[in-house]
């Protein structure tokens, strides 16, 4: 009697412990894929690259995270290529200036792209940052002698040669476009360096926030002028720069040149922005400065220049 | 002449609800329809049944797509069209149609857009799709086709864009409420997981940007597929449930009918024996004769009641928005009122003499000025049926607008008018017109603020 209950309840039993392991392995199953997606969630944000490449990423190393990454930001370089050549020709208008004041010299550069939205991002940002920092270091490099006035004017070529910590801003370019999906080109740039007794005043209009070292916006000038109040010299700067933005003079003329109407060209004899009342030959005479050269870049005039 | 004025809305009115009927109902409803549509207007009580007729014709909403430029919103339009155009809700626009939509000029301003129309069983959409950020806010500013909702588009392949955070801000700063993810060219993409993982990575970035991510509507599909008649799942099918969410997700604008009624003054005219009429056309709302009413502007408020309306002569118990009209009112003297204050429900608007704005600057092109202008420029506000002259603050961290430009401005007027949070207005100077705005915020007035004197 007791031996068939005996039995009944190994049986139990056994039936038991097998179904416990399946559930079990079935168990350990979903949870290495929920390990294989966490860690494609990882690598995605931490990288930016998309989910299919990451994915092969991981596949082609087996899960190790830091040879995925490596291996990713190679192949990022070979894809922003293909995909900038993809683009090449797409319109781009928008995009930024951007600025950069030292000691005696100055950056100007101006970087397109497709979208305004692009333009706002922090990555595309970065990107203009490079391309002033290159420049810079690229007229610091000439190391002409610094009694002079320098000022030379880059175009696209040559700009794409310069490069950034070892890698060329042509291929700095082409991975930015690879990231953001977008044609992108660095349009020009201006270098300017004067003598110890001159001054380099900017302004940057349209101004994005959170870039402080390198102030970017829609326009920029850069205003090279002599004298000046000691201690105002930068806020004069400033004021011509608005102006010269503002206004956006094509030559700049002479201090006893007659203004000509709302029409006016010329940067002397145009109204003063700041005051109405007074011509900028007139503010410059009341400050005792000397203007003596200006930039001005507005973003997207070049491309529709071009394209018209 | 009135009357027959009236007759011809009518009979537009009837025409588009009979059009309606005609793009989505077999020939045999479309003749029913027709039926009904017709006896009551053989009738000719005109002003009940134009009610009547009204309430058929389907409620408009604006909507518009968002997303990266190779994500495929041009082609997520174009199959959308196609797709409705099948059951006659639409015409099928081509994508090149779509993509080289000229610049168009709304209130003189000239925008790049594109915008399409179509409409689904329940409602009337248009459908608006900008390449920028700036033209985006130039519509929101210009009114032509504020959006109701929004169209988030995503590519499976690449998943959100870094530039996807700049999308979703914009949303945020032009007032978009509601939006709708489709995740696009989920048919190039095998690993349904990958898809999972788009749609994860995007609801965390609603969420971050205030939106409801965990519970936005997300719909994953081929706008190509759609567009070529392949895999109906992920094509036809998946527009058809996008568009029906969007029908039910995207919530109706509250019509201008529904709202308190508000009139701005155009004319005063004294009739003698009867008493002072002000006249203008209805802004919004509903007003009938005996409504108790609240006039206000130029530092002036008072009550009254509506003794009676006319329009083209005839007398009238209700008008409604739009309608063009004489309101006798009770008590009135001519020198009460005059061109510039409202007629409202009582309480319903007020004053206000500072206020925030989001304006448009025209450019040189657009006829505006070629010169920036900087903090204390005076121009004269237009709003309404008033015109006052404002001083203009700029936002602390900017020195100066230029033309063509949009920017918030802090406008401080001579003297309180009444202005609302979304109402319209137009800066001008001189002979020029500058820009063009909305308001965003109401402020109060400090004593700083009465410096005319």
């Amino acid at each position: 009697m007791s031996l068939p209950l005996l039995f009944r309840t190994i049986r139990r039993d056994i039936a038991k412990v097998s179904v416990c392991q399946h559930v079990q392995s079935l168990h350990t199953g979903c949870q290495l894929l929920a390990a294989e997606k966490a860690l494609l969630m990882k690598l995605r944000k931490s990288t930016g690259y998309t989910f299919t490449n990451c994915k092969k990423a991981l596949e082609k190393f087996d899960n190790d995270i830091a040879q995925a990454e490596t291996w990713l930001h190679e192949q990022a370089q070979k894809e922003g290529w293909i995909k900038a050549n993809k683009l090449e020709g797409r319109r781009a208008k928008e995009g930024l200036i951007g600025l950069f004041i030292g000691d005696k010299d100055a950056v100007m550069v101006e970087v397109n792209c497709e979208t305004d939205f692009v333009a706002r991002n922090e990555k595309f940002q970065q990107l203009v940052k490079d391309v002033v920092f290159a420049t810079l270091a690229h007229h610091q490099s000439k190391g002409q002698s610094k009694a002079g006035y320098v000022k030379s004017i880059l175009a696209g070529e040559e700009l794409s040669k310069l490069s950034v910590e070892g890698t060329s801003l042509a291929d700095k370019v082409a991975l930015t476009i690879g990231r953001l999906g977008e044609n992108m080109s660095v349009k020009q740039a201006v270098t300017v360096g004067v003598p110890a007794e001159w001054q380099i005043g900017s302004y940057v209009h349209g101004g994005v926030s959170g870039q402080t070292e390198v102030p970017m916006g829609r326009y920029g000038a850069l205003v090279v002028f002599q004298g000046g109040k000691e201690g105002e010299q930068e806020v004069l700067g400033r004021k011509l720069g608005q102006h010269i933005v503002g206004e956006a003079p094509v030559s700049l003329g002479n201090m006893d040149d007659l203004p000509c109407g709302e029409s006016e060209t010329r940067l002397l004899p145009q109204t003063f922005l700041g005051d109405s009342s007074k011509t900028v030959a007139q503010f410059l005479r009341g400050q005792q400065a000397r203007v003596l050269d200006f930039v001005r870049f507005q973003c997207g005039e070049k491309a529709s220049e071009e394209a018209e | 002449m009135d009357f027959d004025q009236c007759r011809c809305k009518t009979s537009d009115a009837f025409q588009t609800c009979f059009c309606d009927t005609l793009q989505l109902t077999s020939p045999s409803l479309v003749l029913s329809s027709f039926k009904l549509c017709a006896v009551p207007l053989s009738r000719r009580t005109f002003a009940a049944e134009a009610k009547k007729t009204y309430s058929r014709e389907k409620p408009h909403v604006n909507i518009g797509t968002i997303g990266h430029v190779d994500h495929g919103k041009t082609t997520l339009t174009a199959a959308i069209t196609k797709v409705l155009s099948d059951a006659g809700g639409a015409n099928y626009k081509k994508y090149e149609d779509i993509d080289n939509a000229p610049e168009e000029k709304a209130r003189g301003i000239t925008i790049n857009a594109s915008h399409v129309e179509y409409t689904t069983a329940n409602r009337h959409y248009a459908h608006t799709d900008c390449p920028g950020h700036a033209d985006y806010v130039k519509n929101m500013i210009t009114g032509t086709a504020q959006m109701d909702g929004c169209i988030l588009v995503v590519a499976a392949t690449d998943g959100q864009m870094p530039q996807t955070r700049e999308h979703l801000l914009l949303a945020r700063q032009i007032g978009v409420e509601h939006v709708v993810v489709f995740i696009n060219k989920a048919d190039a993409v095998e690993d349904k997981e990958m898809v999972e993982l788009v749609e994860i990575e995007i609801r965390e970035l609603l969420t971050e940007f205030g939106y409801n991510g965990e519970n936005t509507p997300v719909v994953i599909g081929s706008a190509l597929c759609a567009l070529e008649n392949r895999e109906p799942d992920l094509g036809v099918n998946a527009v058809m449930k996008l568009l029906d969410i969007v029908d039910s997700y995207v919530p109706l604008p509250k019509r201008e009918l529904d709202k308190p009624f508000l009139l701005p003054i155009e004319g005063v005219f004294s009739i003698p024996g009867r008493g002072t009429v002000v006249t203008g056309t209805m802004e919004r709302g509903v007003i009938k004769k005996g409504d108790d009413t609240e006039f206000v502007g130029f530092s002036r408020n008072f009550k009254s009641v509506v003794t009676g309306i006319e329009m083209f002569h005839k007398h009238l118990d209700r008008a409604e928005a739009g309608d063009n009209l004489g309101a006798l009112v009770r008590g009135l003297k001519r020198e009460d009122v005059r061109r510039g204050m409202v007629m409202c429900k009582p309480g319903s608007i007020m004053p206000h003499q500072k206020v925030k704005g989001q304006v448009y600057i025209l450019s040189k092109e657009e006829g505006g000025r070629h010169k920036p202008f900087i903090s204390n420029f005076m121009p004269v506000m237009f709003s309404l049926t008033w015109d006052m002259t404002c001083k203009v603050t700029l936002p602390s961290d900017k020195e100066m607008v230029m033309p063509g430009e949009d920017t918030s401005l802090t406008l401080t007027l001579r003297q309180p008018m009444v202005l609302e949070k979304g109402q319209r207005f137009t800066l001008r100077d001189g002979n020029k017109t500058i820009g063009t705005g909305l308001v965003t915020d109401i402020l109060t007035a400090t004593a700083e603020d009465q410096w005319w004197g």
